[in-house]
């Protein structure tokens, strides 16, 4: 067991290090100068120089990188261009509406996804097959903007009980954000639910089809203990992965729903840092998510081993 | 199947009702705000790049701000500068060089102590250091001082008329700040507008809040100028960059207000009901393209305008802004009823001839060269603007290449003038012309730098008497046609949007919310 953790926390260790140097390279190869923006229409040449001193701009590449990864490796991720604070104080106060809109569009997705995805298998070849697996093909081609806008018009506008946009007034409590994530939730949790109904359907398809099963069905067992009880639980190692990749996906920032639905999340904070090149918190973002990305993919590791004891760890 | 009671199935059916009403009520309390409330919410393009007011020229940073800065100077309903924190206009000196200013008596700050010449001595400074507007300022001064309890002299180097206006221009604002404020970056935001700066959450909002001891001017109420009051006593400025989201937002009455709408929403804003008003600010602002008269092939001036011939603005407008409620296809730089309306040099406006452009370009010794038009998709209408006009180029004979790139990126490279031919921008239509376009002064993109231009700004700046400098901007525009440094393509409104409750609300380029109510 230690052999393994330790195995698999210098692999995380590598893979961060090469995201940070492609993260680097990449935002500094991309055109484009925070402070031309920053700075506005008006600027002159000489203005833009002058600013760029002042944030470092100025010097060679690899003594930026330098500077930057000796403060990474501080724990600091360096200061906003534009926002005025230090870019890991702007990655926590992403993180809830984040965090909250993961959790709640996961917990949408795997309430639609799991059951649909058993019935589907179990009445393999019927309507109501044919029915979720088409729902499920639709899902995973609408695209998000377009749901959230109908979601948006139909349940924001016309009736009125959720707000278009934005993550509650300035002094919300916890109910009125929740509240104000409803929507997006949805749109998330019902396209995720797509990938989530056919991984369900295939891996019980799987195991529906195993000798155990028609043993336990020859024991007598009523069909209910035989699909959710014997199938389920050897059907369920895909499932956790494709769950956890989902959560992952969207902690990395729900990009396009964040931007439609107005909501302060690590997403819009990415989208908007990359249109103006605020350059650390591109970098301190991409870096935090990619240490998100690698926990996750370590726990569903973990989890494997929970859900199915043949899973061995070390 | 089994048998289910049939009173449990009533059960049933009792408990889904009561919690799907109680689900109901839930959504409804939470959406439902009919208690009186004395907060704005008000629905602009992004998050302000700073809240420096000075730092950028960016109109975002100066809408937000200009609620907490205020100015020396301001503009009313028609344009006329106008004082705010100065007691009237100042006096100049018959040479047009020493401008003294006159602080009205008795203005509070926020941090509650009362302004002082020395603070607008402190504050001028800084913008002429640090605003690219304050800079242009600079080159002409000689010294800015305090002059006893109240005044604060200006000596110029040579006369400069449009100091008043620039001083007073809420974008890349001359703000007036408490002199121990001052720093760079800005740590706090003391200034003496109706509003006080509240809290900033980057992506979610920026909060002002009502300055109890406001000393407004006595003057009615005229665009910028006059009496100010805060009436509403919290305004919420929310970054909604999706503009589509803006126009939902409006149409559900979550936004007070809603900045810079897509022109396609006027007709829903329209048939809403009355849930949302839709607001038109005409003469909003201008695209305009801008040509590299140093380097590459439009640095020829003959082709420049054989460019000018082949290109039609009206359809170009057509195409960047769709109905003809938004904008309109005229060739003077400033609309009509403007001190600076002028007719000169407006017949090489909107020509759209082929022939005549390809005989030009022909005579200019163009020989097939790629000219690299710059453009983004920030902005469709940009992006729509300039596809045609290539279409247009095309037919007379150029050879077009289009570098379609993010906005970030545009606005670096076109500091490179080995890079572009052409780019595509768009401004503000201001109150004095030489606050924009840039390329009026001195180094900006396109490096315009002839001895025409120079002669014919030098009269215009140096000219005090309003009414001369009218006829002498027209001289100016004639230069520009002369010479095509920039395209001026016409002019488009803007379209915005106001909730019912919102009363008293007045459009300006600029919007504010002082005088305005909630109902």
């Amino acid at each position: 067991m230690r052999k393994f953790l330790l195995s698999k926390a210098l692999g995380m260790l590598a893979v961060l290090a090469i995201v940070a140097v492609i993260v680097f390279v990449l935002t500094r190869a991309a055109s484009g100068d925070p402070i031309s923006v920053l700075l506005g229409d008006q600027a002159t040449a000489e203005d833009i120089a002058r600013v760029q001193k002042v944030y470092g701009l100025d010097k060679p590449l690899p003594v930026q990188f330098a500077y930057w990864l000796r403060e990474v490796l501080h724990g600091n991720l360096g200061d906003s261009i534009f926002l005025q604070r230090p870019v890991t104080q702007a990655l926590r106060e992403r993180a809830e509406p984040t965090t909250l809109l993961a959790l709640m569009a996961v917990a949408i997705a795997a309430a639609i996804g799991i059951p649909c995805g058993i019935v589907s298998a179990v009445f393999r070849g019927r309507w109501i097959d044919q029915l979720f697996t088409g729902v499920a093909m639709l899902g995973a081609s609408i695209p998000s903007f377009w749901l959230g806008l109908v979601l948006i018009q139909i349940f924001a506008v016309s009736f009125g009980w959720f707000p278009v946009s934005g993550y509650g007034a300035p002094d919300a409590a916890l109910a009125e954000r929740v509240h104000a994530l409803v929507l997006p939730a949805a749109v998330l949790g019902l396209l995720n639910s797509a990938l989530i109904i056919r991984f369900t359907r295939a891996s019980m398809l799987d195991v529906l089809g195993e000798d155990y099963v028609r043993t336990a069905r020859s024991k007598g067992l009523a069909e209910s203990t035989v699909v959710l009880k014997h199938a389920l639980r050897n059907a369920l190692v895909p499932i956790v992965t494709v769950v956890g990749l989902t959560v992952a996906l969207m902690i990395g920032g729900a990009v396009v729903t964040e931007t439609v639905f107005g909501l302060p999340g690590v997403g819009n904070l990415v989208v908007s840092a990359v249109l103006r090149r605020d350059y650390p918190v591109i970098q301190g973002a991409l870096l935090v998510v990619a240490a998100i990305y690698v926990l996750i993919n370590f726990s569903i590791d973990l989890l494997y081993a929970v859900v199915d004891p043949r899973v061995k760890v070390g | 199947m089994p048998m289910i009671d049939l009173s449990s199935r009533r059960t049933l059916l009792r408990h889904a009702l009561i919690g799907a009403s109680a689900v109901a009520a839930l959504l409804a309390g939470a959406t439902a705000s009919s208690q009186p409330r004395n907060h704005a919410t008000l629905a602009m393009v992004a998050e302000p790049q700073t809240l420096d007011p000075m730092a950028s020229t960016a109109d975002l940073v100066g809408t937000i701000m200009q609620h907490v800065y205020e100015t020396l100077y301001t503009f009313d309903a028609k344009w006329n500068v106008v004082p705010m924190l100065a007691e009237s206009l100042p006096k100049v000196s018959a040479d047009g060089k020493t401008y003294s200013i006159t602080l009205r008596k008795g203005v509070m700050l926020h941090s509650g102590r009362e302004l002082t010449p020395d603070d607008v001595v402190a504050s001028l400074q800084r913008w002429m250091e640090q605003s690219p507007r304050g800079k242009a300022v600079a080159k002409e001064l000689d010294s800015i001082k305090p002059k006893g309890a109240l005044g604060v002299e200006i000596v110029l180097k040579a006369p400069y008329a449009p100091l008043v206006s620039q001083l007073a221009l809420p974008s890349g604002m001359a703000a007036i700040m408490a002199k121990e404020s001052i720093a760079t970056p800005l740590a706090s935001y003391v200034g003496t507008g109706p509003y006080k700066f509240k809290e900033r959450k980057p992506d979610q909002f920026v909060l002002l809040t009502r300055f109890d001891k406001y000393s407004a001017r006595k003057e009615p109420a005229s665009g910028y100028g006059g009496k100010r009051e805060a009436a509403i006593e919290e305004l919420r400025f929310v970054p909604v960059p999706n503009a589509n989201t803006r126009v939902e937002g409006a149409l559900a009455g979550q936004y007070d207000f809603a900045d810079l709408l897509p022109v396609e929403a006027l007709s829903r804003l329209e048939k809403s009901g009355g849930k949302s008003v839709p607001i038109l600010t005409p003469s909003f602002g201008f695209p305009y393209l801008v040509l590299n008269t140093k380097e590459g092939v439009v640095a020829n001036q003959a082709l420049r305008q054989a460019i000018q011939i082949a290109i039609g603005e009206g359809e170009m407008l057509a195409a960047g802004f769709g109905d003809t409620r938004f904008f309109v296809a005229e060739g003077n730089h400033f609309p009509k009823g403007s001190p600076y309306y002028s007719t000169a040099g407006t017949d090489q406006y909107n020509q759209r001839n082929a022939n005549k452009a390809k005989a030009a370009a022909e005579k200019a010794g163009y020989k097939g060269e790629a000219v690299r038009i710059l453009t983004s998709r920030q902005y469709d209408f940009h992006y729509n603007m300039a596809l045609l006009m290539a279409e247009q180029m095309k037919r007379a004979g150029f050879k077009v290449e289009m570098n379609v790139v993010d906005w970030a990126t545009l606005v670096q490279r076109r500091n490179d003038s080995k890079l572009w031919d052409i780019y595509v921008t768009h401004s503000g239509i201001f109150p004095e012309p030489m606050l924009s376009p840039p390329q009026l002064g001195d180094g900006a993109p396109g490096w315009w730098s002839t001895p025409a231009k120079q002669a014919a700004l030098a009269a215009f700046n140096q000219e005090p008497d309003p009414a001369k400098r009218g006829a002498l901007w027209g001289k100016v525009q004639q230069v520009v046609y002369d010479e095509v440094p920039y395209i001026n393509v016409g002019k488009f409104n803007g379209l915005s949007a106001k909730s019912p409750a919102l009363e008293n609300y007045q459009a300006a380029t600029w919007p504010f919310f002082w005088n305005a109510r909630i109902k």
